[in-house]
């Protein structure tokens, strides 16, 4: 298999992933307002396509899987099998307010305590909705991410580093585990 | 018909089920015994054209369910058919069959409310998931959510650490 760190196969794939990260929208029961501004990224004023990143139907091609809204019981199931769908190493963006920190969902009896009960979230980004320009920046930080964990070679030392990797990553508004 | 109807135009038909009201210009609700409803929805489609069902809507009053079918048609006049049920044993005959748009609100109520309809061919779950705790209905004003209950959706030991 190609792709092993340190070999030249795996350099490519790394540089090949920091210069094209692949995103893939998923929305967990949300009102659309963060789906949305996501579009706008991909429209002709934002336009995040010229610096690679591409907007893709499929998990199963894409490195981030950016989750709007506060995991409703019925889409449980079906985030983590999407999740489980996409290839290693996979990153997660939990988008606006509600995926973030509740909305005006919280405690609801429909909705779970966020896509962190579901997968493993890396980014929590705020925002009702977040800005087009703060949706560019999460993926840049999650590329931060991806680099540092590339050099650590995995995640692990994330976990190790903050304890609870969950509650680190509230620390910093829309930046970092 | 491009007039509105009338609190007398509708209260010569379902007068009979129920005392009327006139409630907006535009608005006309009749108040009648569950039992009245199914004659009453066949009056009001025959001779009040009463042919669109707008919304079944359901509300807790804390004594009673109430349950209001809206009808309208090109009068463009808005009939209700109001109802209420005990909230012990809340039943009520279907009108799926004469109205068949009807079936599908009469599931969500049935999720939501816990009020059964019979005669109605398949009152499956629709709003809530699937693992849904049996005979829990959180529209109801006295519903509460239990902590530590299993709801539906990741159990607490499959959910991610970290």
């Amino acid at each position: 298999m190609s792709g092993v760190a340190g070999s030249l196969s795996g350099k490519l794939v790394h540089w090949a992933r920091m210069k094209s990260p692949w995103v893939t929208i998923f929305n967990s029961g949300a009102c659309n307002a963060c789906d949305i501004e996501i579009i706008a990224c991909l429209m002709p004023r934002f336009d995040v396509e010229r610096f690679g990143i591409l907007a893709k139907g499929s998990p199963r091609h894409a490195d981030i899987l950016i989750v709007t809204g506060r995991v409703t019981r019925k889409q449980a199931s079906r985030l983590r099998r999407v999740w489980e769908q996409m290839p290693e190493p996979k990153y997660v963006i939990a988008a606006g307010a509600c995926g973030a920190g509740g909305g005006v969902f919280e405690g609801l009896y429909h909705v779970l305590e966020g896509p962190g009960s579901v997968i493993p979230v890396d980014i929590y980004l705020a925002g009702c909705p977040p800005r087009p320009d703060e949706i560019i920046n999460a993926v840049v930080a999650c590329l931060g991410l991806m680099e540092q964990d590339a050099a650590h070679g995995g995640r692990e030392w994330r976990r190790q580093k903050s304890g609870n990797a969950d509650q680190g990553s509230r620390e910093a508004p829309g930046v970092t585990t | 018909m491009n007039h509105w109807l009338s609190l007398k135009e509708v209260a010569d038909v379902l007068g009979r089920f129920g005392p009327g009201e006139q409630v907006r210009s535009n608005r006309i609700r009749i108040t009648m015994e569950p039992s009245a409803i199914r004659d009453a929805v066949k009056a009001a489609q025959e001779k009040l054209s009463c042919e669109r069902l707008i919304a079944i809507s359901t509300a807790d009053n804390g004594r009673t369910l109430e349950l209001i079918y809206h009808f309208t048609g090109p009068h463009r006049t808005v009939v209700s058919l109001a109802t209420w049920l005990p909230r012990d044993s809340p039943e009520t005959e279907t009108v799926s069959d004469i109205l068949p748009p009807a079936g599908i609100y009469e599931r969500q109520i049935h999720d939501l409310f816990g009020i059964a309809f019979r005669g109605h061919p398949g009152l499956n779950r629709l709003m809530l998931n699937e693992d849904w705790p049996e005979g829990e209905y959180p529209l109801r004003k006295d519903w509460e959510q239990v902590k530590g209950r299993f709801y539906g959706g990741i159990r607490k030991e499959e959910q991610p650490h970290g």
